[in-house]
């Protein structure tokens, strides 16, 4: 035969071909079905197009004055924008190493956008307000089905972390998050503006448009976060106190908030929520017996941003896993080795496989622990041992184009220093 | 050259070393120079012409020609002599960098900011080179005179139980007279974390760069209040708070280099963020432009772009040669800017970079975080010295 009837007969023959590795790879028959080849097409079509990066003040003044006329655009732009965006994401997966997409995490997400695509591309345009109320169903069944994305790519990748070079993790999982972080805004925010417009709601005297808080207190909001942090039991702050009552032995840090203490400014309340809390959790992690650790969260507002400092006295990085206060936002075990650990591993497991999975909000957490369900402080405590608030709270706060920096005293403790832009002007992160 | 060899000569200090030193120093200290001529040489032949420019090169042709043909050191009065003139070599170049610093802001349009940037960094490291190895080598000289204990170890310039918290309070108390005097208030100073640590440095270094920190914060604060509450604003002055922390052992690492830390904060306003990107920069100040905007977006001169017209300044510049938007730091200098009697509080916009090339020069480090409207955090890390084992100098 001629070299390319060679070539046609090679690639004719079946995809699946499975390497054994030390991997868990996904086994023949939960296999990642959708490795159709010559079906990649349609995909294709969607990848080509650009995705519409949109700034806060846009979803702000798009839901203000909303009508069933607006609610009904809003519902075809999302229906059209996400599956652009899921889009890129699979066209990104399918470019990482055959090894890695087939392993049992990863495929499982793999899978997962595959059926979202597939689903959103299929829906038809909407029209009236019912069939926007079924679309608003759709998607939110989407996102519960998405839940454990987080735990499963993030466990995958750990996994995979020696087929992958750390810069290329970490640029990966940054994608996939912030789009992801992406998609759930528009989603949420046109459920939010629908759930509004049924119940006619005025949003200017809510102070809410759709997922947006336009006058969010930052004090408050910091306040908020102490408050519940120091309401929980000590086997949040320390997973060894299962059980052990160490509270009452040790002291709980005192937290003061100073700075310009007036500070408002127009976010999603629960994106900065869960920042400050990831950060007031580390900081408040530190408690001695003999005295009150203290803790410092500096409010300022600058020209085009907001700032926090949060100062812990918890002794900073003295014994270091990491070799720079950066690697400690990164998902890559060759970067911070604790990923690595048993425990951690363990409990990306954990979660991956409850239905419950993990959104990245304060409300999830608190609401487990508040629970007395041991099915959930099960949960709640492999939560705590994931140990992917800092990387989760960099995505976020990078998301609008903000900062997170982490700087160490060692031997004294650490400052963090959150900045997020006020004017809603900035456009998200993801990728065109 | 490593610094464990300059300090050898001093573990224990003989007669013997004492003239091993100097011959050290008689061949170290030329080719150093030599690098910097042949630097300096390499500037665009425009730059070389500027009458500053030139009055260094010369200086350091001198230098090198006085050491180059010095004869050997044989004998301990020879010693003697020689460290005279070696301190009166230093003294000659204590001027080097503001006239380098004139020179190149006058032919900021021949160059660019990352080549200026580049040629300092050079410049101002070798300096401190330069001086390191002839001041130990004057400091054993001087040592070996006075001893009454011979062949006993002595670290010259590097002292062995360096208390940064004593340290602090000294600068801290000059740089709050000048305050005073120049700015009619200052603000206290606070010193916490681990205030008995001890390390081994070089006194000098550490003295510079907290005496160029501590004045930064200080104006700040006084500044920044004074703009709130009008310029009677006396007694209520936010703290400068340093926070000391020790250097760390880790267990797993015997060989490992260890620093003493330690973060200087300030209420003072901080920077803003589009000024962050310049903080390093050499000439960049805000000193006098508290009310303005000082980073004129449409500028993109070099490393002096940043900074503004001050008031004396138009006085004795040449019009047609400044570029829009700078100040003739010379005039800064020589009286126009913030200055006293005492010394200047603030202006040739120097305190910064240089600061970190002293940080960074022993393998440390300096960090600067700014909460903009509130103040600012600077963060020094600096490498102790009593296990020297692979520094380079």
């Amino acid at each position: 035969m001629s070299s390319s009837a060679n070539a046609c007969f090679r690639a004719h023959r079946p995809v699946l071909s499975f390497v054994w590795t030390p991997h868990r790879h996904a086994s023949t028959s939960s296999a990642p079905k959708v490795m159709h080849f010559y079906q990649n097409k349609q995909l294709e079509l969607y990848a080509s197009k650009s995705a519409h990066r949109l700034t806060l003040r846009q979803l702000v003044f798009f839901g203000r004055s909303m009508n069933a006329e607006r609610i009904i655009k809003s519902a075809n732009y999302v229906r059209t924008e996400l599956p652009v965006r899921i889009a890129h994401r699979l066209r990104d997966l399918q470019a990482l190493p055959f090894v890695v997409v087939t392993q049992e995490e990863v495929a499982k997400v793999y899978e997962l956008y595959w059926s979202a695509f597939e689903k959103l591309r299929r829906f038809p345009p909407i029209a009236t307000l019912d069939e926007n109320d079924r679309f608003c169903e759709f998607v939110s069944s989407l996102l519960d089905e998405h839940a454990t994305v987080i735990p499963a790519l993030s466990l995958g990748l750990s996994l995979s972390s020696p087929h992958l070079p750390p810069e290329k993790l970490d640029a990966f999982m940054r994608r996939m998050l912030v789009s992801r972080i992406s998609r759930r805004v528009l989603a949420q925010h046109h459920i939010a503006l629908s759930a509004s417009l049924r119940n006619g709601e005025n949003s200017r005297s809510s102070g809410h448009v759709g997922i947006i808080h336009t006058h969010l207190d930052v004090r408050e909001s910091i306040e908020k976060c102490v408050e519940l942090l120091t309401a929980a039991p000590p086997r949040v702050f320390s997973p060894e106190a299962d059980g052990e009552e160490l509270a009452g032995k040790l002291n709980c840090p005192r937290v003061i908030v100073d700075g310009h203490a007036g500070t408002k400014f127009a976010y999603i309340q629960e994106h900065f929520e869960y920042i400050m809390f990831e950060l007031l959790k580390n900081a408040m992690q530190h408690r001695t017996a003999s005295t009150t650790p203290l803790v410092r969260a500096t409010i300022a507002a600058g020209k085009d941003d907001i700032q926090v400092r949060i100062s812990d006295e918890g002794g900073g990085l003295t014994h270091s896993t990491v070799k720079a206060p950066s690697d400690l936002f990164s998902f890559s075990h060759v970067r911070n080795t604790t990923r690595m650990e048993n425990e951690r591993i363990g409990a990306l497991r954990t979660v991956s496989a409850s239905p419950r999975g993990m959104r990245a909000t304060v409300d999830e957490q608190v609401t487990e622990w508040k629970s007395t369900d041991p099915g959930k402080t099960a949960d709640m405590i492999a939560h705590q041992r994931i140990g992917i608030g800092l990387p989760m709270s960099y995505i976020f706060a990078t998301y609008f184009g903000g900062s997170l920096e982490l700087v160490s005293l060692d031997g004294w403790g650490t400052d963090v220093y959150l900045r997020l832009p006020k004017l809603g002007t900035r456009l998200e992160e993801i990728e065109v | 050259m490593q610094l464990s060899t300059l300090l050898s000569f001093g573990q224990p200090l003989t007669s013997e070393s004492l003239l091993a030193s100097a011959a050290y120093t008689l061949s170290e200290i030329p080719r150093r120079l030599v690098r910097r001529i042949l630097a300096l040489e390499k500037l665009p032949f425009i730059v070389g012409t500027n009458p500053f420019v030139a009055r260094t090169l010369d200086t350091y042709r001198s230098s090198f020609a006085f050491l180059a043909q010095y004869p050997g050191v044989k004998t301990l009065e020879e010693n003697a002599f020689f460290s005279t003139q070696l301190e009166q070599l230093v003294q000659s170049h204590a001027n080097d960098i503001p006239t380098m610093a004139k020179g190149f802001q006058e032919c900021a349009r021949y160059m660019t900011p990352s080549e200026i940037n580049g040629f300092l960094d050079g410049a101002i490291r070798s300096r401190i080179s330069v001086r390191l190895i002839a001041e130990q080598h004057i400091a054993l000289s001087r040592a070996l005179e006075s001893t009454t204990f011979p062949n006993t170890n002595h670290y010259g310039v590097i002292q062995p139980n360096c208390s940064p918290a004593q340290m602090i309070r000294s600068c801290a108390a000059f740089v709050s007279d000048l305050c005073e005097a120049t700015l009619g208030g200052t603000p206290p100073i606070e010193i916490n974390g681990h205030a008995d640590a001890v390390f081994a440095y070089v006194p000098v270094h550490l003295e510079y760069i907290l005496t160029e920190l501590l004045k930064n914060a200080f104006r700040a604060t006084v500044e920044q209040r004074q703009q709130q509450h009008g310029k009677q604003a006396s007694g209520l002055y936010p703290p400068v708070v340093v926070t000391i922390s020790p250097p760390q052992r880790d267990q797993r690492s015997f060989n490992q280099p260890t620093f003493l830390s330690m973060r200087i904060r300030d209420e003072g306003g901080g920077v803003a963020t589009k000024n962050m990107p310049h903080v390093f920069s050499y000439a960049f100040t805000t000193a006098g432009h508290r009310h303005h905007d000082v980073v004129d977006d449409e500028m993109d001169g070099g490393p002096y772009a940043a900074q503004h017209i001050s008031g004396g300044a138009a006085v004795d510049a040449d019009e047609s040669l400044q570029q829009p938007g700078q100040s003739t730091l010379f005039s800064e200098i020589t009286g126009k800017g913030l200055q006293t009697g005492v010394g200047t509080i603030a202006g040739l916009g120097y305190g910064l970079p240089m600061s970190r090339l002293y940080a960074r020069y022993f393998g440390g480090s300096l960090d600067l975080f700014s909460l903009e409207g509130w103040g600012t955090d600077v963060f020094l890390k600096l490498r102790c010295l009593n296990d020297a084992v692979d520094i380079e100098i």
